[in-house]
């Protein structure tokens, strides 16, 4: 790359240079892993996990701004990165003896009450470890953020590969679909496969609502630009091909830096991962391995290991731990090493490892399609809501449809494109009966926990790793009669912090039901309200004479 | 769902703030044979959908007094039902855009006053010092009080329910209440439900949003209207902002939570009526976010997190209903809370609970009464401070 190109930009006192169009997030991997923040109620070390914007692990100030990912945020000539919530630095942070101190957390609701003087005091204790990074600075004072607004026949929500493969079977059938996408261009758009097609790249669309009554086009669309711009468009016709994925999983310490998801693993941010464990066994898991060769140091898995998987890892000379369950994470701040444990009986052994990746479960992203009103239905494999949708994708909510692997789990049989299309395009009319579970077999998430809520737990559990919130205080929630999700949210504030929820939900779903002896199916869930990433006061207000029209949905 | 027993003395409609702290202080003054019903889960209606805004600023004395003692009770929260809700008396700061408007505070304040309040009208000056980075030119003044405040309504509902348990009253969720059959001389008899009918002699409806519809239901005709309001959440922060800030105007109103994060709302109509549920819209996300950008301009950054919406429980006269209706012996009202259900209801129960037990009221009949709405004389439709 040339020099011309570089951008230079401050990260506390140390002056960086990043490539052109690079992240901040890699622009500082390039040095090695990153510290770069503590949780907000115990100050734990905080690390990327997630690598797609969705995570709190990568949060950083940036120009005044606080709660900036920096695996998203392009640098700038002269921007000016701080990390937060941590003094003097995020790897030696003095309020990190919080936890050590409380092993077991705080009970946030019956706790702290006594001595009755105290109160006051534990208020303004509270209050300021609560919260993250500090209010945004003056000098980031802004107005409304300038807009763009559409009307369109077809929107496209995604341009992964079911969203590329759907907008190009429209254009065929003589459509001119619009395509958004979270993300920037990337490799396959040199294939010149969506010539021809309107795309807005590294756009996400943050609200889908049902448009006014009476209007022409049934939805209406917002988001938001990398710069915050706002884009509004209003359509008859979407289609969801939002993708999937990568969960995470509850174990002892499993908030600490160096454990991440496979999609991290598998992004461009170019994070140091050597000497990795890759915990799950299936497709995902391959794919893993392949991306990292021989930085693998050990593939575990709930169950049995795909023949695909031990076959590329026999060739690389991967041991296999099938059957494991994961138990804690070692080390002092970055992790060092992982203990797991056989399934079947025997004792537990350590690891060493620098990483552990993640790639047990791939999670539909569907919430948007919950939030137009799409009905729900729970699926065993992977174990989690997806929206009901018949063969063609097409869900309850007339001119909504999702496909690919937001609409079906990986590995299921998707409908063909074509089909797709003409459904999208031909004349109204009710959605087929539901397709059948595309994936029969039983999931592998719910007698896992199962298996470990029977085993004493040491440390710290954290379910929530936004809001620092624990298993605990879960299991203290469903013990004095807060059931099902709705409460077992309001108790805990599990899914309430930055992550909108994406990383903690899944896991409370199944923890929830077990704890109450139920089927994740019958504790409910959260109601999906926009906006579905956090959409900047700026961007909303740019958007205000547009929603004005929109009346009550 | 069901219920236990097929008798009870008192059925209360709601199991949200009201109707939970009415069979607190009747079980509390000895009377257990107490049923709470409700249709959905603890705060899913107002009492879990409400900003948590706590003020003793109003414009008469009786809300005043009022107010006053539910701000007395809530400090006393956390050592009477061993729950936290987190009341911070951080302050609110009405803030006044036009001299007219700074008029009217000025009567909030003479009002406050009146009845011992150190409320206190602010200058430009004072008012930029209590909220840092403020617009230029945002307001031409405000009125504020220190010890009015900020708490969080989820352990509310949590210690109240579980204190009256713990003190044998009956707790039925999932059960709606469907209507009421009259007995002898029109006198209440039996309250149905979705459980089946129960004998009662008396029944408060204490349903928040769809009180009117209940009272209705029963065949008493009342001016309640339920109107969708929303709220919402931003990311979190470090401690910012120390009052609750409310603008006359247009009503916005935001505070800083217990957990950093910016709650706030403003109106934006909606068709009144509970028939369209609680969705959010994007109208009112794109409308409260300009005026806090407008407000506070810093913040324009700052991500909107979520946002959800719940009903108030409005009367023409912008006061609540308290008391026994006098159309039909035993159906007790308190509703018509109009968004302050959960600032009011400690106090505010108190009296729900006396009416109950047949004791006097120490409220002006006037006011408060269900009656007021009824007859020739009929109360007028008045437009008050209903902010925040």
């Amino acid at each position: 790359m040339a020099r011309s190109t570089a951008r230079q930009f401050r990260f506390g006192r140390a002056q960086l240079e990043a490539r052109d169009g690079e992240t901040v997030l890699a622009a500082l991997a390039r040095r090695g892993w990153p510290s770069l923040a503590r949780s907000v109620r115990y100050h734990r070390p905080r690390g990327p996990m997630c690598g797609v914007g969705d995570c709190t692990g990568c949060l950083v100030r940036v120009n005044g701004v606080p709660n900036v990912r920096a695996c998203q945020r392009r640098v700038h000539d002269g921007d000016v990165v701080r990390t937060e919530n941590s003094w003097p630095s995020p790897r030696f942070d003095l309020l990190g003896l919080l936890d050590l101190v409380l092993p077991h957390g705080v009970d946030t609701v019956r706790g702290l009450r006594r001595p009755s003087w105290a109160a006051p005091l534990y208020q303004r204790v509270g209050r300021r470890l609560a919260g993250f990074g500090a209010a945004p600075d003056r000098s980031a004072s802004a107005g409304p953020a300038p807009h763009s607004s559409r009307t369109v026949e077809v929107v496209v929500v995604g341009a992964g590969r079911s969203g590329r493969a759907v907008a190009q079977e429209l254009v065929r059938a003589g459509a001119q679909p619009l395509v958004v996408d979270r993300h920037a261009p990337g490799a396959a758009d040199a294939t010149g496969e969506l010539e021809g097609v309107e795309r807005l790249a590294s756009t996400t669309v943050a609200i889908l609502s049902p448009a006014a009554r009476g209007s022409a086009e049934r939805f209406v669309l917002a988001g938001a630009d990398a710069e915050g711009g706002g884009l509004l468009v209003r359509a008859r016709r979407v289609v969801l091909a939002t993708g999937a994925y990568d969960g995470a999983l509850v174990f002892e310490g499993s908030d600490r830096p160096g454990v991440v998801t496979a999609d991290l693993a598998l992004s461009p941010l170019g994070l140091p991962l050597g000497g990795t464990v890759v915990v799950g066994g299936g497709t995902r898991a391959c794919e893993v391995v392949r991306r990292l060769g021989t930085e693998v140091e050990a593939v575990v898995a709930f169950g049995e290991v795909a023949p695909e998987l031990a076959r590329v890892a026999s060739e690389l000379d991967i041991p296999l731990y099938p059957r494991s369950r994961v138990l804690r994470s070692v080390g002092r701040g970055h992790l060092r090493a992982l203990e797991v444990g056989r399934r079947d009986g025997g004792g537990s052994f350590r690891l060493a490892c620098r990483s552990v990746v993640l790639a047990h479960r791939r999670l539909p992203n569907a919430q948007l399609a919950f939030q137009a009103g799409a009905r729900r239905r729970w699926l065993d494999a992977p174990g989690a809501y997806y929206p009901e949708v018949d063969e063609q994708g097409r869900t309850g909510v007339p001119g909504l449809t999702v496909v690919g692997s937001a609409a079906v789990p990986s590995g299921a049989p998707r409908a063909p494109e074509a089909r797709v299309a003409a459904a999208v395009l031909g004349p109204e009319s009710e959605p087929g009966p539901p397709a059948a579970d595309p994936s029969p077999r039983p999931g592998e998430i719910v007698p896992y926990y199962r298996e470990l809520l029977r085993e004493p737990r040491h440390g710290k559990w954290v379910l929530c790793p936004c809001e620092d919130v624990l298993l605990e205080e879960l299991e203290t929630g469903v013990a004095r009669g807060y059931r099902g999700m709705e409460l077992g949210m309001r108790y805990t504030g599990v899914g309430t912090g930055l992550c909108q929820g994406r990383y903690c939900l899944p896991e409370a779903i199944v923890l929830i039901a077990l704890l109450e002896g139920r089927a994740p199916s019958d504790v409910g869930f959260v109601t999906q309200r926009p906006p579905l990433v956090p959409t900047a006061l700026a961007t909303l207000a740019g958007l205000r004479d547009e929603l004005a029209a929109e009346g009550s949905p | 769902m069901t219920v236990r027993r097929a008798d009870y003395r008192c059925v209360v409609v709601g199991a949200g703030i009201l109707g939970l702290y009415t069979a607190y202080h009747l079980a509390s003054a000895g009377e257990r044979d107490v049923l709470v019903v409700d249709r959905g889960r603890l705060s899913a209606g107002g009492s879990g959908r409400n900003g948590g805004g706590i003020r003793q600023q109003w414009e008469t004395r009786s809300t005043i007094r009022l107010a006053r003692e539910a701000v007395r009770a809530y400090r006393n929260f956390a050592r009477e039902f061993g729950h936290n809700v987190w009341f911070r008396q951080g302050g609110y700061l009405f803030l006044a855009g036009t001299p007219g408007e700074l008029e009217r505070l000025g009567r909030v304040r003479d009002a406050g006053r009146a009845e011992g309040l150190p409320v206190r009208l602010l200058g430009v000056d004072e008012v930029e010092q209590l909220v840092e980075g403020l617009a230029p030119g945002a307001c031409v003044g405000g009125c504020y009080l220190r010890t009015d405040g900020t708490l969080y309504p989820y352990p509310a509902v949590w210690g109240l329910y579980e204190a009256v348990r713990a003190l044998g009253v009956e707790v039925a969720l999932g059960v709606e209440a469907l209507g009421v059959r009259r007995g002898e001389q029109g006198k209440l008899a039996e309250v149905v439900t979705s459980a089946g009918s129960v004998r009662a002699t008396t029944v408060v409806n204490a349903a928040g949003g769809w009180s009117g519809e209940f009272s209705r239901r029963c065949g008493l005709e009342v001016p309640n209207v339920a109107s969708r309001h929303e709220i919402l959440a931003t990311e979190p922060m470090k401690p910012f902002l120390e009052p609750m800030v409310v603008r006359v105007s247009d009503g916005l109103y935001v505070s800083q939570s217990m957990r950093g994060e910016l709650v706030g709302g403003l109106t934006v109509p909606h068709p009144p009526g509970t028939e369209a549920g609680v969705p959010s819209s994007p109208r009112f996300l794109a409308t409260m976010a300009s005026a806090l950008v407008g407000l506070l301009p810093r913040l324009a950054r700052l991500g909107v997190l979520r946002a959800w919406a719940g009903f108030y429980d409005d009367t023409p006269d912008g006061l609540p209903v308290i008391g026994e209706d006098p159309r039909l012996p035993g159906f007790v009202h308190a509703n018509g809370f109009g968004g302050h259900g959960f600032m009011l209801a400690p106090s505010a129960s108190r009296r729900v609970a006396s009416a109950v037990l047949g004791e006097p009221l120490d409220l002006d009949p006037r006011e408060f009464s269900p009656a007021r709405f009824l007859g020739p004389g009929a109360a007028p439709t008045v437009e008050r401070l209903q902010l925040g």
